[in-house]
């Protein structure tokens, strides 16, 4: 490149970083903001049901696990009594579905954080290598999330990623559901870890 | 007691701690906290989405579809990053986002419109010199121009453009390098001030 060149160059970049950065548009565009968002607000209140339906069968599902988790290990340690037939498992816990774009509130955040915590007091009476494998489960998905939310914040509202973390937490309630199943079908006690996978 | 320099540090740190508390009260639900946010940010994330456009009516859209988007967003706000630069990566996916649904072919010539007189005195500063360049920029390819205005007028790293572009970093650097060489071809070289 030629000196004349360079110094064209230099001189645009120059100029380039002058330019004021701040532009005021001609009219005020608040109102309209406003109104897209009472507009946005309207259509999601048509919607809303299904945040307290998440946050319902998110609870239902860990108040289940837990539950079932309790009553099995209660079995366990109550006099054996003979059976006719084995009984079946007496909740099938499917995941939870939100739909993609749909946002967790914070009220389902705090519901699945208080219900979290009293099923990992059940977790913690499991079998030392079971419990093991779960939480090795549980922390992967964990990250998974604590990246995809990272991911996020750089890129609000991509509904990829939306979509993504979605997924990791109905993940994370199948492995939880999973604790539930094995304990309902052998009594508590959980020996395979490998069952405890996704 | 003198007052505090405009963009002195502790200006800045006052600032920076206002907005914070904005920010929070905003995440609260505070829709007037949003507001005060909105008026401190319009004017850059208008002049980004202007730039990015050149077209006046797209860029109010994409700023009100930018503060709407920033607004559902704001409970996965961390504050990682200042607001205004999370404000601004949203603003520039709903140009992105825009210019897919116009279905604008990304290399092509747009033709330029009022957008530069619209710019901040754009006729008193610098004998029209800096109005030129802001005509000269809004008749970029799309592509070229984005880069170009995030690059070389809003300072962000060919890292940071490539990521809120979804370009190669490598694509980021050629985009650039056309913009520059058709503005030197069109412009000669700008005046720069003393």
């Amino acid at each position: 490149m030629s000196d004349d060149r360079e110094e064209s160059m230099r001189s645009l970049d120059e100029a380039l970083a002058r330019l004021p950065r701040t532009v005021e548009p001609a009219r005020d565009l608040w109102p309209a903001i406003e109104s897209g968002l009472e507009r946005r607000e309207e259509r999601s209140r048509g919607r809303r049901w299904l945040r307290p339906t998440a946050a319902a069968a998110a609870a239902v599902l860990l108040v289940t696990a837990s539950s079932l988790i309790t009553a099995s290990l209660v079995r366990r340690d109550a006099p054996q009594v003979a059976r006719l037939a084995p009984e079946p498992p007496r909740v099938v816990v499917a995941q939870a579905a939100f739909g993609p774009g749909q946002a967790l509130g914070p009220a389902y955040l705090a519901a699945r954080r208080e219900l979290a915590r009293t099923l990992e007091e059940r977790i913690a009476r499991l079998p030392p290598e079971g419990r093991l494998q779960l939480e090795r489960n549980l922390s992967e998905l964990r990250r998974a999330s604590q990246q995809i939310n990272a991911a996020l914040e750089l890129s609000p509202g991509d509904p990829l990623l939306e979509e993504l973390l979605l997924n990791v937490y109905q993940d994370e309630l199948a492995v939880l559901a999973s604790v539930n199943q094995l304990a309902a079908g052998n009594g508590g006690a959980t020996t395979d870890p490998a069952r405890m996978q996704l | 007691m003198t007052e505090p320099e405009a963009g002195s540090e502790f200006e800045r740190a006052r600032r920076a701690a206002e907005e914070r508390a904005l920010v929070d009260s905003a995440k609260r639900g505070s829709r007037a906290a949003f507001e005060a946010l909105y008026r401190i940010h319009v004017g850059k994330v208008y002049g980004l989405c202007l730039r990015m456009t050149a077209n006046t009516a797209t860029a109010e859209d994409c700023t009100q579809e930018a503060f709407i988007q920033a607004w559902r967003s704001l409970p996965s706000f961390e504050g990682r990053s200042a607001f205004g630069t999370w404000v601004h990566r949203i603003a520039v996916n709903a140009v992105l986002a825009q210019g897919r649904r116009r279905t604008e072919p990304t290399g092509g010539e747009v033709p330029v419109d009022e957008a530069a007189d619209r710019m901040p005195d754009a006729g008193a500063r610098n004998d029209g010199g800096d109005l030129d360049l802001e005509r000269a920029i809004a008749a970029l390819p799309a592509g070229a121009r984005q880069v170009l205005v995030l690059v070389g007028v809003y300072g962000y790293s060919h890292e940071e453009a490539a990521a809120m572009l979804g370009l190669a970093v490598g694509t980021c650097k050629s985009q650039l390098h056309r913009a520059r060489q058709l503005l030197v071809g069109r412009l000669g070289a700008p005046e720069v001030e003393p």
